[in-house]
């Protein structure tokens, strides 16, 4: 295989531009033999045979350059066969079709134009067929049918879904999505580019032309991490130039699964030693954990985000309106900050309806900025109801007092709470803030909470800062 | 012809009229004039022109919850920012970088094997020695994270345990104007958007009575010059650049009005000029126009809004006395630290300090010795204010220069004095605060502060940092010009998890 001359898979390589002549040619000669068969247009039949000639000769021509590439073995032999007979064939036809129409093949006169016409319709068909079968070769099997709107979509495929990272099994759930998206399309049955195809566990196993692909327990021995570890300017990096290059994440996943998976296909996140890094990547691949967004990106963000669902944007005006600003937290969760800007508060008006209208999105605020805006105790109340917020902001408010602080014990997802200038404040509030289990910075600077308070609390992972 | 004329006129009513006149006096004029705007608007800006359109309601979409281009990609840490830049190139092995070992090294040559045949600049690069001269100041470790400060930051070290330093920061740049332009914009020629811009551009404001991103420069600072390239918008819509605050008693100018004038109309008069550029922005669709409306837009907010944030007569005795004396002197970089919260306390999400003078080549013990007197209490000041506030939580502080400075004298060394040349191949900055370790020190350098022997931290990868503490995953924020997609880090750059909570 390794002994064809550089110079013919070279001109191999122009096979599926040549390819295209046949196709013009020929189909422009069905189309001028229909068209002639108006009156109208009755001269233009006169160029058929000329169409018909160079079809033929072109056709040769791809011909032969599609066998100079077929050497490379880089495609799967059945389908191979299909596409190179089919195009031989072709070209006989159209020879046949040729020597019609310059009638060196005499057919009984009145027959003439239907047979040309059936010959040429036979052409189309098997340029049709012809072009299938390669375009299978190149894009894979399931490139024509993939989106077609009527098909059942091939379901044996589609995977179970998970509902925790540690069921996922490693290959199945986490390496073949990448292998699909990055490698698939040159690493395929029908398309072995080195000799090498992702398709199925026994491909992977057989390796390509340099031999093993995978190694297992020596990721960086094998061959397919050398590889996407290379610098990208590299010639054997891959994927090759042009295609989008593996994340550090998937790089990591490939690596934890030949290490630690020993490249098999059937064991599970949790039937194996799984670094920690390893199980936020796949959680986040997986769409388990918030952050998923960016897909295989990843989000190292070690915060649960909750699930909210989408506001209605005419609420979210009116709250607006009164003086809020809204800030979607992550794109596309419907998770927001809000800030009510200090002395929003005019005269007259009345924060209670103001929180009220702003409590038709709770579940969507999980940062609240309410400073220096007179909150009291009751507002305190509406926020209790807040069940999704992670940071509260609500330093400079004089008026709040220990049973307010009291009343949003509750709020357990809380991790950050400003307290900061509350005067009022004692170290009642410190209960409150220890009951609070996620809680895990206060800022209680000003407010009658001492250094000693503290001390006696003792708590070690809340951290509240005077 | 006739074509292109037709669509430089306005789609406003009242002018129809007047503009047929003009027409016929102006034909030729105009249409040439108007044909060669056009064509030459397509040669230069069309990336601009089209990328403006996408986001013409940008500004209403960010406001409102959705940011048109997908931002933030995860959850933040951080929301605001402020950038101690200090200017020069601090000396890491007076302030930060002890190495008790050099003492036994005094006045020796810099072993080869240290310098791997690096280039020196003009300066130093033709010494015939280059004599090792280890810092005269005294070290000592400090707070639970025993971080090493040397004596002339007596207030840093009281709070090294929020500080989370990274010893083996790295540039690719040996001299001041492309090393900072390298910090400012992750490339080393001016016309790249800088960090504050590519903030704004992505995040949008947090308050649209005040600038996104506003820098001041301290008057006590002097040395070396800053352009405001340096926090320009390079590529990006106008109305992204930084605002330079003036050093001094007023920030900004003629915000009051003129005597005898009481501002009654101002608001209507802009109103008019606003329909005026809309009817030019109609005809010639330059986005430079929408960026000018809406800059005096802001100008009009800031009349009211700026008075009340650089008035420091609000603040306590207490707060004075935490920053230092300066801090009452308008434009000192204590004022501008000051300056700094309140602003941050306002909504603006990117302060960019800029204290000018550690350029120590000569007399650099007395130099940096007065630097960190002049910088030192201030910064510390910020960090407890913040922190007192709770503000820490998310505001990420950056401290640190564009590059280093050599374990070699450039000029003669004594027992007192030395000079150091310009290092960027290992020096040290820190951050603190939204989502970095604190009391934390990430990376090593070798006995020489030279080379950095373990976790070294590029420029882009601490560019790359910053925007992942932002929520930006810092290949995914873009930008389309001349034919490309521009990003801060470009081609390059990794976020350091290590250094994240
Ligand atoms: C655009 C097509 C293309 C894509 C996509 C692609 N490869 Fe390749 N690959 C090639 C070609 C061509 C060769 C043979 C030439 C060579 O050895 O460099 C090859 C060879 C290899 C080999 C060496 C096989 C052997 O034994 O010689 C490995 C391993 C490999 N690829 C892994 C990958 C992985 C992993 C991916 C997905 C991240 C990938 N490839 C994606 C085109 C591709």
């Amino acid at each position: 295989m390794n002994d064809v001359p550089d110079f013919v898979l070279f001109l191999g390589r122009f096979h599926p531009l040549v390819v295209h002549l046949p196709i013009g040619f020929l189909i422009f000669a069905f189309v001028l033999e229909i068209l002639g068969r108006k009156k109208k247009y009755n001269v233009i039949t006169a160029a058929t045979p000329l169409a018909l000639l160079l079809g033929f000769l072109s056709a040769v021509v791809a011909c032969i350059l599609g066998y100079m590439l077929s050497l490379s073995g880089d495609y799967e032999e059945a389908a191979l066969d299909n596409h190179f007979w089919f195009g031989v064939f072709t070209s006989a036809i159209a020879l046949i079709a040729w020597l019609i129409s310059i009638e060196k093949i005499k057919l009984p006169k009145k027959n003439k134009v239907k047979a040309n016409i059936s010959v040429l319709t036979l052409i189309v068909i098997l340029l049709s067929i012809t072009g299938h079968y390669g375009a299978n070769l190149t894009h894979g099997s399931d490139y024509l049918t993939k989106y077609f709107p009527f098909g059942k979509k091939d379901t044996s495929k589609e995977l179970v879904k998970v509902e925790k990272v540690e069921d996922a099994v490693v290959f199945n759930h986490l390496v073949q999505p990448i292998l699909e998206d990055k490698c698939i399309s040159c690493h395929s049955k029908s398309k072995k580019k080195g000799g090498l195809s992702f398709q199925d566990s026994l491909s992977i196993a057989k390796g390509g032309k340099h031999g093993a692909t995978v190694i297992a327990g020596k990721a960086l021995e094998s061959e397919m991490i050398k590889r996407v570890l290379l610098d990208p300017e590299h010639e054997d990096f891959m994927p090759p130039e042009g295609k989008t290059p593996l994340t550090e994440e998937e790089i990591a996943i490939l690596t934890y699964w030949i290490d630690n998976v020993h490249a098999n296909h059937t064991s599970t996140v949790a039937s194996v030693e799984t670094p920690e890094n390893v199980l936020h990547i796949a959680s986040s691949m997986l769409g388990l954990k918030g952050g998923a967004h960016g897909g295989h990106h990843g989000s190292t963000s070690d915060v649960v985000l909750p699930k909210a669902t989408a506001a209605n944007p005419s609420t979210l005006e009116d709250i607006k309106a009164e003086g809020f600003t809204i800030r979607e937290l992550v794109f596309d969760s419907n998770l927001f900050e809000v800030v009510l800007p200090p002395y929003t508060k005019k005269p007259g008006d009345d924060l209670n309806a103001k929180l009220e209208k702003l409590s038709k999105i709770k579940d969507n605020i999980i940062w609240l900025y309410i400073e220096n805006n007179n909150l009291n105790d009751d507002h305190l109340k509406t926020i209790s109801s807040f069940k999704n917020l992670q940071k509260l902001v609500i330093n400079r408010n004089g008026n709040i007092t220990d049973n307010g602080i009291a009343t949003i014990e509750n709020l357990n997802s809380l991790n950050s709470l400003n307290v900061y200038g509350n005067s009022k404040l004692s170290k009642a509030s410190l209960d409150t803030f220890s009951k609070i289990n996620t809680l895990k910075n206060v800022y209680a600077s000003g407010t009658g909470i001492t250094q000693k308070d503290i001390e006696v609390l003792n708590k070690k992972d809340l951290n509240i800062v005077l | 012809m006739c074509d292109h004329h037709d669509r430089l006129k306005s789609n406003n009513k009242d002018l129809q009229s007047v503009e047929k006149q003009l027409d016929r006096r102006h034909f030729l004029k105009k249409t040439s004039l108007g044909i060669g705007a056009l064509a030459l608007g397509s040669l230069l800006n069309t990336e601009k022109a089209w990328s403006s359109i996408g986001n013409s309601d940008n500004a209403a979409v960010n406001a409102f919850t959705r940011n048109k281009l997908g931002l933030p990609h995860h959850l933040p840490k951080a929301k605001r920012i402020i950038y101690l830049f200090q200017s020069g190139g601090p000396s890491q092995l007076d302030l930060f970088d002890y190495k008790p070992k050099l003492v036994d090294m005094y006045g020796k040559d810099l072993p080869k094997s240290i310098m791997k045949g690096q280039r020196l600049t003009g300066m130093s690069g033709s010494q015939s020695t280059l004599p090792v001269a280890p810092s005269i100041f005294n070290f000592k470790q400090y707070g639970e994270s025993r971080a090493w400060v040397s004596e002339l930051m007596p207030y840093t070290a009281e709070i090294v345990d929020d500080l989370c330093f990274m010893k083996g920061m790295q540039t690719d740049q040996i001299n001041h104007t492309p090393a900072i332009t390298f910090f400012q914009t992750g490339h080393q020629l001016p016309g790249r958007p800088s960090m504050g811009s590519w903030l704004s551009y992505g995040l949008g404001s947090d308050n649209e009575n005040l600038p996104t991103f506003i820098t001041l420069v301290s008057k006590n600072g002097k040395g070396q010059p800053l352009k405001a390239s340096l926090w320009g918008n390079g590529f990006l819509p106008t109305e992204h650049q930084g605002v330079q605050f003036r050093s001094g008693k007023d920030p900004v100018l003629y915000l009051n009005n003129p005597d005898n004038y009481d501002g009654t109309d101002r608001k209507k008069m802009l109103e008019y000029l606003g329909d005026l550029n809309s009817i030019q922005h109609d005809a010639y669709g330059d986005p430079e126009i929408q960026a000018r409306m809406s800059q005096y837009e802001m100008a009009f907010r800031m009349q009211t809004s700026i008075p009340e944030v650089t008035d420091t007569s609000d603040e306590p005795e207490h707060i004075f006395d935490l920053y230092g004396k300066d801090s009452r002197d308008p434009g000192t970089y204590a004022a501008n630290c000051l300056m700094a919260r309140k602003l941050l306390e306002k909504g603006v999400k990117f302060v960019q300090l800029y204290h000018q003078g550690w350029d120590q080549h000569i007399g650099c013990p007395n130099g940096v010795k007065f630097k960190a007197k002049q910088t030192d209490q201030a910064t510390a000041a910020l960090i407890k204010d913040l922190k007192q506030r709770g503000m820490l939580d998310d505001t990420l502080v950056i401290w640190g220069g564009e590059f280093g400075r050599t374990v070699y004298s450039q000029g003669q060394l004594t027992k007192t004095n030395y000079g150091r040349d310009h290092h960027p191949k290992a020096f040290t900055m820190w951050m603190a605060g939204a989502g970095v370790k604190p009391g934390f020190t990430y990376g090593e350098t070798d006995d020489f502060s030279y080379n950095v022997t373990k976790d070294p931290v590029h420029v882009h990868d601490f560019h790359a940092t910053l925007l992942h503490l932002f929520g930006i995953d810092h290949e995914r924020l873009t930008f389309k010009h001349q034919g490309r997609r521009y990003r801060l880090t470009d081609v390059h750059g990794h976020v350091v998890k290590d250094l994240l909570t």
